[in-house]
C-alpha cells in the first residue's frame, strides 16, 4: 500500500519535473537566428537627433542609447548613466556615467562625447531644445562626469533624457564633428546592443548583433534594463503595401510585421503559429490647424469643426468595425501613461452638434471658402479618418479641399503657411505634458496661443507633480477652449509576429527586438 | 549587310537624341522652382540661390541642354538627392530584379504563347483554336495588376503553394529565386502571351498558305515537317517583332507587379523616386528604359537580317 | 470615295460578329457612363461606416466597399473617368497623328526631323512617363492623357504617313495635283478617308489601353484623387480587404475586362473589314 502510494508520487513529481524542465527549457534564450521584420516604409534618417518619426525612433533604439530610458511604469531610469545627484537648489544636475562602455568601433564612451552629443540634440531635437532652453551650462567635470547647470528649476530634465523619440542618442565625439546639427548623420555609430552593417534603400537594413555590448545588470524593465542581444541579426524590410506585409507574416516570410490594417485581425487570429499584438497606445488621431496663415487662424471656425464632428463612428471605421482596437477618450495623454491621464467632464469634446457648428460658422463669418485637408493614403488610418471627417463637416456646412499627397510631401508642406489649412497626423505617448509638441509655437501648425504657452512653460518650472498635475488640467480645459487641434480618439495597432519569436515585450508603445531569441 | 547594319546603328543616334532631350525636359516642366522643391521650405534665399549656382540651373535653357549631353555621354546621371550615391549606382543596384522579372515574364510569355498560336494555326475553326483564342482575347483584356491580386490570394494565401512576395537573387539562391518569380512572371507575362499567341495564330495561317507549303505538302512531306520547318521559320520574323513591342509593354507592366510583389527593381525605384522628388533617378530610369528599348528594337532588326534574306537588299 | 463604296463598307463593318459584339459592350459602357445617376442606386462619394465590407445584397447589387460606399454605383461612375480618359487620349492621339503624319508625308525635308523624333518618342514606357509626370506636376488624370499621348501619336501619325506616301503616287492624285487643286485639299478629299480605316483600328486599340493605363495609375495611387470614383481606385481600395471582401477588387475589374473586351472587338473587327493587311485573326 505504501509502496503504491510512493510510486503514484513519484510519478507524478517526475512528471512535474519533466513538465517544468520543459517549459524551461522552452523559455531558456538561444542565441541566433536572423529575424526579419516588415515596415511600413523607409526612414526618413537613421539620425535620433533629426527626427521625430516613429520608424527613425524604432531603428535608433537599436543602435544607439541616451543616458536614460524608460521603465514599465514611463519613468525616467538610468541606461548610460550610472547614477545622478542633485544640488540643494535644484539647478545643478551631475551625471555619473557608466564606465567601460563601447560604441560599435571600439571606442569607449566618456564625457567627451556626451557633451557634444546632447548639444547637437539640444539644437535638433524637439525634445532637446525644450530642455536645453532652460540650461545655462553644461559642461564635463571629469572623464565620467557631467554636470548641466540649469537658469530655473526644471521638472523636465530626466524625462527629457530618457524620451526614445527624437532622443539623446550619444554618439562619438568624432562624429558629432563631422555632422553638425543642420546636416544629417550619415555614419552610424552607437552604443546599442545592434550596429548597423549595411542600409539598402527600400530593400532592407540589416543590423548586427554588438559582440561586445555590456548589458546593465537588472532584468529588462520597460524600453530600458538588461537588454541581451540574442539574434545574430535584425532586417528591417521595408513592404509598403499592407496585405502583402499580412501575407508575408502568414507565410512565414516574415518573422514580425507592424502597422497592420485591421480588417486581417480576424483572419491572423485564425491563423496557426502567427500570434497576433494589440498594441496600446498606438496614435491618437489629431487635425493640425494653420494658425499662422489661412482660414483656420480663426478661432470660431476651428471650434465649429469640434463641435460638428461625430467621433466614435470615425473610429469605428478606422478600427475596422473592431470595438477592442480604439478607444474613446478626452485625455490629451492616454490611459496606459497613468501619470499624465485626466478624467475631466464637462469637455467640448465630441459634442457631434450640428446646430452648433452653424451657429459657429455663421459668427465666424464663414463663406464657403474651401478648407485646404491635407493627409495622405500612407497612413491609411490617416487617410480614413479624414475622408470621414470631409463627409461630417460637408454636412454641417464646411467645404472641404481635401488634398491627398505622399507623406514625405505632407511632411514638407506643413512647414509652409501658405501651403494648407489642415493636415492629418497622429499622436504617440508624450510621458510629460511639456512633450506636447503640438502646444509649441515651432512645431507645424504655430501654436502661439499666449495662455497656451504660459501654462506649458510652468509646467516646465513646477518641479511638484501634485501641482503639476492641476496645471495640466487646467491646460487641457484651455485646449479645448482655444482648440489647436482636433483630437480624435485613441487608435490601437495591430502586429502581428510568428510563435518562433519570443521574449517580445507587448507593452512597449513601439517595438523592441533585444531580450528576444528565435525558437526554430 | 554590314552596310545595312551600320546604317541602322547610325540611325539610332537621333532618337537618342530625341530620348535624351525630352527626358531633360521633364524635369524643366515643373511649375515652380526644383530648387526650393528640393531644400525644402526652410531653406534661405541664399541657400537657394547658391545650390541654383551650383547645379547650374542659372544658366539658360540651351546651355544646361548641352551641359546635360556632356553629363550623359560620359555616364555621368547625376546624384541622388534621397540615397546620397550617384544615379548610376542606384540604377545598377536594381536593375536585376526588373531585369529577370521582364526576361522571366517575356520567358513565360513566349512560352505560352507561341505554341498557343501554332497549335490554333494548325487546325483553323476547330475547338482548340476557338478556346484557344478566346482564352487570348480575354488575356488581351485582363487588368494584369488585377491577376496578381487574384494570384496571390490563391496561390499564396488560399494554397500556399508560393510566396506572396519578395524577391531573392538569383545569384544567391537560384532555387529559392525561382520561387519568388513564378507569381509576378506569370502574372506579367500572361497578358502579352495572349497577344503573342494571336499574333504567332495569324503568321502562322498566313505562312501555311503560301505556296511553298502546298508545294511541300503535294510532295509528299509529313504534315509535321512542314509545320514546324517550313511556316514556323516564316511566321518568325513577325512573332519577333512582336517580342520586340511587347519587351516595351513589360517594362511599363513591371513597375505595378514590382509594386504588388515587393520586388526591390527599378519600377519600384521610380515609385520611390516620384514619391520623394528625387528627379535625377526619376530622370534616370526614364533615360535608362527608353535606351533599353531603342537597343531592343535594334537587335529586333539585326535578328531581321538573319531570319528573312528578303530584308538585306533593302 | 463614291456613295456605293462607303454603303459597301457600312455594309461590311455591320455585318462583322467582333464589331458587333464590340459596339454592343461599348455601347453598354457609354450608356452607363451617360447614365449614371439613373442606374446607379446610391450616391458614389457617399460613406456609410455602418455599413461596411457588406456583401452584395439587394440594397447593393455589388456590395460595400470599407467606406460603405456603394460598390456597383462606384463601378458605374467609375466609367465615367475611364471612358473620358480614353476617349481624350484617343481624340488627341488621332489628331495630332494626322496633323503629323500629313506633314511627314508632304514635306520630305520635315519628314525626315519628324521621324526621327517619332522614334525617339515612342520609346518611352507610357506609365513610367507618366508616373515621372506625377513628380513634376502631382498627381491627376492631365498626367495619364499627356503621356499616353505623346508615346501614341507617333504610332498614329505613322499609320497615316505610310498611307499619305502610298497614295501621293496614285494617278487621280497627280491628276488632282494637275488640276490645280491644292494640297491640303488633296488630304482632306482623297488621302483621309483611305485612312479611316487604320485609323479606326489604332483608335480602337488606344482607348483599350488609355483605360487600362488610368486604371493602373489609379491603383499605383497617382491617378485622380483617390476619393473621385474611378476603377483603378476602386481595386486599390479593395485590395487591401480583398480576402474579407473580394467583391471590392472584382467588380470593378471585370469592368475594366469588359471594357477592353468590346474595345478589342471592335478594333479587332475594324482591322478584318476595313483593313485587310493588318489581319490578325
Amino acid at each position: 500500500m505504501a509502496l503504491r502510494f510512493l510510486v503514484r508520487w513519484s510519478v507524478a513529481l517526475a512528471a512535474i519535473v519533466l513538465i517544468v524542465s520543459g517549459v524551461a527549457v522552452a523559455q531558456t534564450p538561444r542565441r541566433g537566428g536572423v529575424l526579419r521584420v516588415g515596415n511600413l516604409g523607409e526612414p526618413p534618417a537613421l539620425d535620433a537627433h533629426w527626427t521625430t518619426a516613429s520608424i527613425t525612433e524604432t531603428l535608433t533604439n537599436h543602435i544607439y542609447e541616451g543616458l536614460y530610458s524608460l521603465d514599465a511604469t514611463n519613468r525616467p531610469i538610468p541606461m548610460l548613466a550610472e547614477s545622478h545627484s542633485v544640488s540643494r537648489d535644484g539647478l545643478t544636475y551631475t551625471f555619473k556615467l557608466r564606465q567601460a562602455v563601447k560604441f560599435h568601433n571600439g571606442k569607449e564612451m566618456t564625457a567627451e562625447d556626451v557633451v557634444p552629443s546632447l548639444a547637437r540634440w539640444g539644437k535638433q531635437s524637439i525634445y532637446g531644445k525644450a530642455l536645453f532652453a532652460q540650461v545655462a551650462d553644461w559642461r564635463a567635470v571629469d572623464r565620467y562626469t557631467v554636470e548641466m547647470r540649469l537658469k530655473e528649476k526644471s521638472a523636465i530634465v530626466l524625462i527629457s533624457l530618457a524620451v526614445p523619440n527624437n532622443f539623446g542618442a550619444i554618439y562619438p565625439r568624432e562624429i558629432v564633428e563631422k555632422f553638425p546639427p543642420e546636416v544629417k548623420v550619415t555614419e552610424y555609430v552607437g552604443t546599442g546592443p545592434f550596429k548597423l552593417v549595411e542600409w539598402k534603400p527600400d530593400q532592407y537594413i540589416r543590423m548586427v548583433r554588438f559582440d561586445d555590448y555590456k548589458p546593465r545588470n537588472e532584468k529588462p524593465n520597460g524600453y530600458g534594463g538588461g537588454k541581451t542581444p540574442w539574434l545574430d541579426e535584425i532586417r528591417w524590410i521595408p513592404v509598403p503595401e499592407v496585405a502583402t506585409r499580412v501575407a508575408q507574416v502568414e507565410t512565414g516570410e516574415l518573422e514580425f510585421a507592424d502597422d497592420l490594417n485591421l480588417d486581417a485581425y480576424d483572419r491572423l487570429k485564425r491563423t496557426p503559429n502567427v500570434h497576433t499584438i494589440i498594441s496600446r497606445p498606438y496614435y491618437w488621431l489629431v487635425a493640425v490647424f494653420n494658425k499662422k496663415d489661412g482660414l483656420m487662424t480663426n478661432a470660431k471656425l476651428r471650434q465649429a469643426w469640434q463641435a460638428a464632428i461625430d467621433i466614435e463612428p470615425i473610429m469605428k471605421n478606422v478600427a475596422g468595425g473592431h470595438a477592442e482596437f480604439y478607444r474613446m477618450d478626452s485625455s490629451l495623454t492616454p490611459v496606459e501613461i497613468a501619470a499624465w491621464h485626466t478624467k475631466l467632464a464637462g469637455l467640448p469634446w465630441n459634442e457631434h452638434n450640428r446646430e452648433k457648428a452653424r451657429r459657429l460658422l455663421k459668427e465666424a463669418g464663414y463663406k464657403s471658402e474651401p478648407v485646404r485637408f491635407m493627409t495622405t493614403q500612407e497612413y491609411k488610418w490617416m487617410y480614413d479618418f479624414a475622408l470621414l471627417t470631409k463627409q461630417q463637416l460637408e454636412d454641417a456646412g464646411f467645404t472641404i479641399d481635401l488634398q491627398v499627397v505622399d507623406w514625405a510631401t505632407l511632411v514638407k508642406r506643413r512647414n509652409n503657411p501658405k501651403e494648407y489649412d489642415v493636415f492629418t497626423t497622429g499622436m504617440g505617448a508624450f510621458y510629460d505634458p511639456t512633450h506636447h509638441i503640438y502646444l509649441t509655437a515651432t512645431w507645424p501648425g504655430w501654436t502661439t496661443d499666449e495662455d497656451i504657452l504660459k501654462l506649458q512653460a510652468e509646467l516646465a518650472r513646477e518641479t511638484d507633480p501634485k501641482k503639476r498635475m492641476v496645471l495640466w488640467e487646467q491646460q487641457t480645459r484651455q485646449f479645448y477652449e482655444k482648440v489647436p487641434v482636433i483630437r480624435y480618439g485613441d487608435l490601437f495597432g495591430l502586429r502581428a509576429m510568428r510563435t518562433s519569436v519570443k521574449g517580445f515585450n507587448e507593452r512597449t508603445e513601439r517595438i523592441r527586438f533585444y531580450n528576444v531569441w528565435l525558437d526554430k | 549587310m554590314t552596310a545595312y547594319l551600320l546604317r541602322r546603328a547610325l540611325a539610332l543616334v537621333p532618337v537618342l537624341v530625341v530620348v535624351v532631350t525630352v527626358t531633360f525636359l521633364l524635369i524643366h516642366l515643373i511649375p515652380g522652382d526644383p530648387v526650393s522643391v528640393m531644400l525644402g521650405p526652410d531653406a534661405t534665399p541664399a541657400q537657394i540661390q547658391a545650390t541654383r549656382q551650383a547645379l547650374g540651373l542659372d544658366r539658360p535653357l540651351h546651355e544646361q541642354l548641352l551641359k546635360f549631353y556632356g553629363r550623359i555621354l560620359r555616364g555621368d546621371l547625376g546624384q541622388s538627392y534621397f540615397l546620397d550615391r550617384p544615379v548610376t549606382q542606384a540604377l545598377l543596384e536594381r536593375a536585376e530584379p526588373t531585369l529577370v522579372l521582364t526576361c522571366s515574364a517575356l520567358f513565360v510569355a513566349i512560352v505560352i504563347g507561341v505554341p498557343s498560336g501554332i497549335v490554333a494555326a494548325a487546325a483553323p475553326g476547330s475547338l482548340w483554336d476557338r478556346t484557344l483564342m478566346l482564352a487570348a482575347l480575354l488575356g488581351v483584356c485582363v487588368p494584369g495588376f488585377w491577376l496578381s491580386l487574384n494570384f496571390i490570394y490563391l496561390f499564396a494565401v488560399r494554397l500556399g503553394w508560393l510566396p506572396a512576395a519578395g524577391y531573392a537573387s538569383i545569384l544567391a539562391d537560384p532555387l529559392a529565386a525561382l520561387r519568388y518569380m513564378v507569381l509576378p512572371a506569370v502574372s506579367l507575362g500572361f497578358s502579352q502571351s495572349a497577344l503573342i499567341a494571336r499574333i504567332s495564330r495569324s503568321c502562322m495561317l498566313e505562312a501555311l498558305a503560301q505556296d511553298y507549303v502546298r508545294t511541300a505538302r503535294a510532295k509528299g512531306l509529313p504534315d509535321a515537317t512542314v509545320t514546324w520547318v517550313h511556316a514556323f521559320r516564316n511566321a518568325l520574323v513577325p512573332v519577333v517583332t512582336v517580342i520586340g513591342i511587347t519587351t516595351a509593354i513589360l517594362i511599363g507592366g513591371a513597375v505595378v507587379t514590382e509594386i504588388v510583389f515587393n520586388i526591390p527593381g527599378l519600377g519600384r525605384l521610380i515609385i520611390s523616386a516620384v514619391l520623394r522628388r528625387d528627379y535625377p533617378v526619376v530622370q534616370g530610369v526614364i533615360l535608362l528604359t527608353a535606351t533599353v528599348y531603342v537597343l531592343i528594337n535594334l537587335v529586333v532588326d539585326i535578328l531581321y537580317v538573319f531570319i528573312d534574306p528578303r530584308i538585306r537588299y533593302e | 470615295m463614291s456613295d456605293a463604296v462607303r454603303v459597301t463598307w457600312l455594309r461590311r463593318v455591320g455585318r462583322n460578329r467582333n464589331v458587333v459584339a464590340g459596339a454592343l459592350i461599348v455601347t453598354l459602357v457609354v450608356l452607363a457612363a451617360l447614365f449614371a445617376g439613373a442606374i446607379s442606386t446610391h450616391n458614389p462619394q457617399r460613406l456609410d461606416p455602418a455599413n461596411r465590407l457588406r456583401p452584395p445584397s439587394t440594397v447593393n447589387y455589388l456590395g460595400t466597399d470599407e467606406f460603405g460606399r456603394d460598390v456597383w454605383s462606384l463601378v458605374v461612375y467609375g466609367s465615367r473617368v475611364s471612358l473620358l480618359v480614353g476617349a481624350t487620349t484617343m481624340a488627341l492621339t488621332s489628331l495630332g497623328g494626322i496633323v503629323i503624319g500629313l506633314l511627314a508625308g508632304y514635306y520630305r525635308r520635315l519628314d525626315l526631323v519628324l521621324m526621327r523624333v517619332m522614334d525617339g518618342l515612342m520609346a518611352f514606357p507610357a506609365i513610367l512617363l507618366a508616373i515621372a509626370l506625377m513628380a513634376a506636376r502631382g498627381p491627376g488624370v492631365g498626367n495619364v492623357v499627356f503621356a499616353l499621348s505623346v508615346v501614341y501619336t507617333p504610332r498614329t501619325a505613322m499609320l497615316i504617313r505610310s498611307t499619305v506616301l502610298s497614295l501621293r503616287e496614285l494617278d487621280y492624285v497627280h491628276a488632282a495635283r494637275a488640276l490645280g487643286r491644292r494640297d491640303l485639299a488633296i488630304a482632306f478629299r482623297h488621302i483621309l478617308p483611305n485612312c479611316v480605316g487604320p485609323l479606326l483600328v489604332q483608335a480602337s486599340f488606344i482607348f483599350a489601353y488609355a483605360i487600362l493605363a488610368e486604371a493602373i495609375l489609379g491603383f499605383l495611387g497617382v491617378g485622380v484623387p483617390p476619393y473621385v470614383p474611378s476603377w483603378g481606385n476602386v481595386i486599390a481600395s479593395g485590395k487591401n480587404v480583398i480576402r474579407e471582401a473580394f467583391w471590392v477588387s472584382l467588380f470593378p475589374g471585370l469592368a475594366l475586362t469588359a471594357a477592353g473586351l468590346g474595345l478589342n472587338l471592335l478594333g479587332d473587327g475594324f482591322r478584318d473589314t476595313l483593313d485587310p493587311r493588318l489581319r490578325v485573326s
